[in-house]
């Protein structure tokens, strides 16, 4: 299917809030009167009013989804439940309301009150009525593409739908390439965590990935003469030459090849072996300290030998995830002794301390291979965009979820997620109303 | 744009503290112009967890785990679904997205179970479209109008609510209640009827399932599994154009496979 263009999609000047992440949709989103005022209830024809709101409502709902598609989509019957208390249903039989002559007197009870809505918890919540209109695109929110990005499992509508298509999506364990599946009830769907991970973490630092990007062949007389300026400042004392060598790199011409690449690629793995012997200094045993000298130096000569290629960085980054995990957590023999020192003269907090940092290295680890910033971090301005719809139950660690129910009105909030209020979505459902 | 961003779009950029942090300053408010939206809190993993061990350990029933914690059935039963994924891919030694599920529950609202506070409402029914207009029903004055009257004023076939409702053993408990029996005789007794319930509707599906069995004969090739059933030719009606006919008929376009119909599966078992 060929998309709607994205151009001015996030647009400043006439602003659309949208199913995205970005910052520019933050800024709309906090900044939406403009949008709002194009709708001038006051001087435009019912008309107008609802051509602008319905625009305003398809910016934002599956603006990807063309609009014939959305119009068969489209349903009048717009779906609320209503809560039976149970010790209402068991005190009465419904003829209380029939009471005093159809008028239903004596109905100042708390109970009856609550079951009708009018008590003083609703009435400060100023919950009256069940806003139906909030519900004129529910159909939107049961295909796949949306519930996969309501899910939080994409950073926009366009990314899930891109995720399904490339067939990073399951429902109930069978892979799913139409992102206009429409879930039933029960459905279970799945997104391949690496997928995830990627579409909510924060973009990787482009010096990171560039040794892929770049050809050997092009390697440059310039090159060779950086890394032989460094290759003397490496043979001396590893404490010492730290900022002699940074300085170096910084200095030297930037030209792009493979060696400079991969150089700045060791740098970056010293400097993460660096502040890792520098935040644990005091939980590591003398003998960790020496390993992880002597890999900083191996990276060194590494870094000195980087023109004539090879994949040093990749046994050295392995080499480095190894002694991680090689360190190992405390003996239990001396579980009761605060204060003892064990074999690698580490004391219990310090070993404890130790064993957790290696446990969030594990989980979290540094990996130059992913196409994401790692260590994984959230990318920045998610919060804001960051709420689960109740119909959807959503088990985060294995980037699953369950489509329980479609979304339904109840009194005082309706579970569509929309930007727009009553009259935006009140007007946009006239509009589809008026063809059917 | 860059004004703002400096002045108060700065503090989204990282999401510090535990909880959410939306535009509207509000904790379940993402969106200004829409206050009808709420963000609602999900269970937290603690929740999560407790729910599966009540389920899968205790053997606790899901209606009464629902009824108790105040946790919708569908929700109950997708926890324990979702939990047993996880659990599965943690015996395999499958890798979790554990920071991933670390930094979106930090964003989110959430709510730990509790006896005396309920989750979300568990006793919801629709709202029928039938009763959705307005009816004029002449009656006696005197006439004691139920629940079940209404229903049958509205429509011949509508239950009336005590009968549509998820929960009716929490209606029967609170029947109980009120006849003077002991609360712990009345819980003791709906959490029997819950168990019983639920069992009556294993027992059902399973004798549907095993019917279906039985009606198929299944004949292994090499490559796949032929499965034959036992076709009704008259199920196609009398003029034999009935839905319910099977496959294709003669006469009766069959138009599945034709350029421009929709091919998306309508449903995935």
């Amino acid at each position: 299917m060929k998309l709607r263009r994205t151009l001015r999609f996030h647009g400043l000047k006439k602003p659309r809030v949208r199913q995205t992440w970005n910052k520019y949709n933050l800024y709309n989103l906090a900044n939406d009167r403009p949008a709002l005022n194009t709708i001038r209830p006051q001087t435009r024809t019912f008309f107008q009013q609802k051509w602008a709101a319905k625009r305003l409502a398809r910016g934002y709902h599956g603006e990807h989804i063309k609009e014939r598609a959305w119009e068969r989509m489209f349903d009048r019957r717009l779906l609320s439940v209503v809560n039976m208390e149970p010790a209402y249903m068991a005190k009465y039989d419904g003829s209380e309301q029939a009471s005093g002559r159809g008028q239903g007197t004596g109905m100042d009870n708390e109970l009856l009150e609550r079951q009708r809505g009018v008590d003083k918890w609703a009435r400060e919540r100023g919950e009256k009525k069940t806003p139906y209109m909030q519900m004129a695109f529910a159909p939107m929110e049961r295909r796949l593409d949306i519930a996969v990005f309501r899910a939080l499992f994409a950073s926009s509508a366009r990314q899930a739908r891109q995720f399904c298509v490339h067939g990073a999506v399951k429902v109930n364990g069978k892979r799913m390439k139409y992102p206009g599946y429409l879930l039933n009830p029960g459905d279970m769907f799945q997104v391949d965590p690496e997928r995830v991970l990627f579409a909510t973490g924060a973009k990787k630092e482009p010096s990171a990935g560039a040794s892929d990007a770049v050809e050997p062949a092009a390697e440059a007389p310039e090159a060779e003469a950086s890394s032989e300026s460094e290759a003397p400042a490496s043979e001396a004392e590893p404490a010492a030459d730290e900022v002699t060598t940074e300085s170096a790199d910084a200095n030297s011409p930037s030209p792009e090849d493979a060696a400079k690449a991969e150089q700045k690629e060791l740098k970056a793995l010293r400097d993460r072996v660096k502040t890792f012997l520098k935040t644990s200094f005091g939980d590591l045993s003398a003998k960790q300290k020496q390993a992880l000298r002597a890999l900083a130096k191996d990276i060194k000569t590494a870094m000195s030998k980087t023109r004539r290629g090879g994949d040093e960085v990749d046994t050295l980054s392995t080499l480095f995830s190894q002694l991680e995990v090689e360190t190992k957590p405390p003996k239990d023999s001396e579980k009761y002794d605060p204060d003892a020192v064990d074999d690698e003269g580490l004391t219990r907090s310090e070993r404890e301390r130790l064993s957790e940092l290696l446990a969030e290295e594990a989980e979290n680890p540094y990996d130059p291979d992913k196409p994401y910033a790692t260590p994984w971090r959230p990318r920045p301005f998610m919060a804001p965009f960051a709420f689960i719809p109740r119909y959807l139950e959503v088990n985060q660690k294995i980037c699953s979820a369950v489509y329980l129910r479609h979304p339904v009105a109840r009194r005082g909030k309706a579970e569509v997620p929309s930007p727009w209020g009553e009259m935006v979505n009140e007007l946009a459902f006239n509009w589809y109303l008026r063809r059917r | 744009m860059r004004e703002w961003m400096q002045e108060k779009g700065e503090q989204f950029r990282e999401h510090q503290r535990d909880g959410p942090n939306y535009v509207t300053g509000y904790q379940d408010k993402p969106f200004p112009s829409n206050p009808l939206f709420v963000s609602e809190p999900v269970l937290s993993e603690e929740s999560r967890e407790e729910i599966w061990r009540k389920v899968v350990q205790e053997g606790e029933a899901i209606k009464s785990v629902s009824a108790n914690f105040g946790v919708d059935m569908r929700r109950v039963a997708a926890v324990v679904r979702l939990k047993e994924v996880e659990k599965a891919w943690e015996r395999e030694g499958k890798k979790l997205a554990t920071p991933y599920a670390r930094a979106v529950m930090s964003m989110l609202p959430k709510k730990t179970l509790s006896k005396y506070r309920e989750f979300e409402p568990i006793n919801e029914i629709h709202v029928h479209s039938y009763t959705q207009q307005q009816l004029f029903l002449p009656t006696s004055e005197s006439r004691h109008f139920t629940r079940e009257d209404a229903a049958k004023a509205f429509g011949d076939r509508i239950l009336p609510a005590d009968k549509r409702v998820p929960h009716p053993e929490l209606i029967a408990l609170e029947k109980e209640l009120l006849a003077g029996t002991s609360p712990e005789e009345a819980q003791a007794a709906f959490e029997k009827a819950a168990m019983e319930s639920e069992v009556a509707a294993a027992e059902k599906d399973q004798k549907r399932r095993q019917q279906e069995e039985e009606q198929t004969t299944r004949v292994p090739a090499s490559r796949f599994e032929f499965r034959f059933k036992e076709i009704n030719v008259d199920d196609g009606g009398k003029d034999g154009r009935s839905r319910r006919g099977t496959g294709w008929r003669y006469g009766v376009p069959f138009y599945d496979r034709r350029r421009g119909e929709v091919k998306i599966p309508t449903k995935v078992e």
